[in-house]
């Protein structure tokens, strides 16, 4: 397994990290990048195997003989951002342009796992950002969403992650996320409250200094 | 999801979903009159199936549970380090403070969302069955129905429309959202793929056969489930039940598309046999 060196893997902002920092000094014997991921997944396969017989269910039945492999692998997929960077992402799609107005894109889908009950939540991102002589691919801010959400997340600090790294990124005036999602560890257990939904936002910048530049931001964005 | 050839078999083999006790406590339907759902004629159930032997293909409503709530307690400690392993092995540090109590949240949601194990039909059923002169559809609708997929382990969830012509005998209305969430709170998915027989009581039917039908995916077995349980608990003159579905698997990986939806029917009795009857239930449901 990769050494993660820093004190909270998804904790603290982008810091660009996909490898242990001391990897040379580190004692870990050094293996090619398949066999760690193959023993990862495997060591999850067996665990989600006895995560089943302990349920009461019958591990040998068709149904669920592949489901310990499948399982794993689907887990794999929903945190496949820990492995992503946004400099991988952004694949220099940063532009310069003169440009000073507010870009807005919003309706963004969004599947994230809680960290709590590892169950989904999923909802819509809204990003805006007002250039400052850079503009970025517009593809690239749903990437960002990506990296972020395809992990074990908390939905404040998902949203100020976001907002963090396009703000590291781009260098804008201004910075507003805003997350709407709807919690399956709310709606399917505990309190069961099928329609409730949370919303979440992070205003960078001017968005934060400037409530006009905020409620335009908002009007565009929250209209029904 | 993989179907193995279809093999006739004298009664269809099948899992049940929900087996805690591998020797043992094999559920034996309760016979009752010509067919229940599961029994093969007459023979007792083998406590373990093996291949070839009859095995029920669903299970009747008075099955027993395969799990206790003692049994919950028992198995969280091994389901929390099945979670803590699982956290490792995608790389977070359980040690984190968001993470330090996951495994435990984790496994306690998980055995709530397969809490259909610990419960039985008969239970929740028994004294709400009312003897009543009405003869007219009686629908519940838009129920709201959480899952488990049992080849991801990813929710499901959706709604369910059921309805039902009464046969002199109606049932608390709230026990037909109870069936959905004994049969959903499990992990559904596919028996084994081999021609499977659901069988109805013989009134539904008239020519007497046992009805065969291929009960296949997730989302159809529950659909069947619910129908059958409601068959013959209340042996009325025939049962509808609609389920429209999202599955997470579908739309937060592999195909990814995010509005579609799965929808499955079940008609028994009248329902299957008249159109016109089947017309009012899917036209009101849709209304």
């Amino acid at each position: 397994m990769e050494c993660r060196h820093a004190p909270e893997v998804n904790g603290g902002v982008d810091r660009n990290l996909t490898v242990c920092k001391h990897y040379s000094l580190c004692k870990e014997k050094k293996e090619t990048k398949d066999n760690v991921e193959a023993k990862e997944v495997s060591k999850v396969e067996t665990a989600y195997s006895s995560i089943l017989s302990e349920l009461g269910e019958d591990v040998d039945r068709e149904g669920l003989l592949r489901t310990p492999l499948r399982a794993a692998k689907a887990m794999q997929f929903l945190t496949k951002g820990y492995k992503e960077t946004t400099q991988d992402v952004l694949n220099d799609a940063i532009f310069d342009e003169n440009h000073e107005e507010i870009v807005i894109v919003k309706d963004i889908e969004l599947f994230s796992l809680c960290e709590h009950h590892l169950v989904p939540f999923f909802g819509k991102a809204h990003i805006a950002y007002l250039p400052n002589k850079k503009v970025v691919g517009l593809s690239k801010l749903a990437r960002i969403v990506e990296i972020y959400s395809r992990r074990l997340q908390v939905q404040e600090r998902l949203t100020k992650q976001i907002a963090s790294a396009i703000s590291e990124a781009l260098e804008p005036a201004g910075v507003a996320v805003v997350i709407e999602a709807a919690h399956m560890c709310m709606v399917m257990r505990g309190v069961q409250k099928i329609n409730a939904s949370t919303v979440t936002s992070v205003m960078l910048g001017k968005f934060h200094d400037d409530p006009t530049t905020r409620k335009e931001f908002l009007n565009l964005t929250m209209r029904k | 999801m993989e179907h193995s050839e279809p093999t006739e078999q004298a009664d269809g083999g099948s899992a049940l979903n929900g087996h805690f006790d591998r020797t043992g406590k094999r559920p034996v339907p309760g016979g009752s009159g010509c067919a229940s759902a599961a029994a093969s004629a007459g023979a007792p159930q083998p406590p373990r199936a093996e291949p070839g032997a009859p095995r029920p293909v669903m299970e009747s409503w008075r099955e027993e549970r395969t799990r206790s709530v003692e049994d919950n307690q028992t198995s969280l400690p091994s389901l929390a380090a099945a979670y803590t392993t699982i956290l490792r092995g995608l790389g977070e540090d359980p040690q984190r403070q968001g993470l330090l109590k996951t495994p435990w949240r984790a496994a306690t949601a998980m055995q709530f969302f397969t809490k259909g194990y610990q419960e039985k039909i008969i239970d929740v059923l028994n004294d709400a069955i009312f003897d009543e002169d009405h003869d007219e559809m009686v629908i519940v609708k838009d129920i709201d129905m959480f899952s488990m997929c049992e080849h991801h382990l990813v929710p499901i969830f959706g709604r369910v429309h059921i309805g039902y012509l009464p046969n002199k005998r109606v049932l608390g209305l709230s026990k037909l959202a109870r069936i959905v969430e004994i049969y959903s709170r499990r992990l559904q998915g596919t028996p084994s793929g081999r021609r499977s027989k659901v069988s109805a009581p013989c009134h539904l039917c008239p020519t007497r056969l046992r009805l065969r039908v291929r009960a296949s995916t997730v989302q159809e077995r529950l659909t069947k489930q619910i129908a059958v349980a409601i068959t013959e608990a209340l042996k009325p003159t025939g049962v509808g039940v609609v389920i429209e579905a999202t599955h997470m698997c579908m739309v937060m990986r592999g195909v990814q598309k995010m509005n579609s939806k799965t929808v499955t029917s079940t008609m028994l009795g009248v329902f299957r046999e008249d159109p016109k009857t089947r017309d009012e239930f899917l036209a009101l449901i849709r209304s």
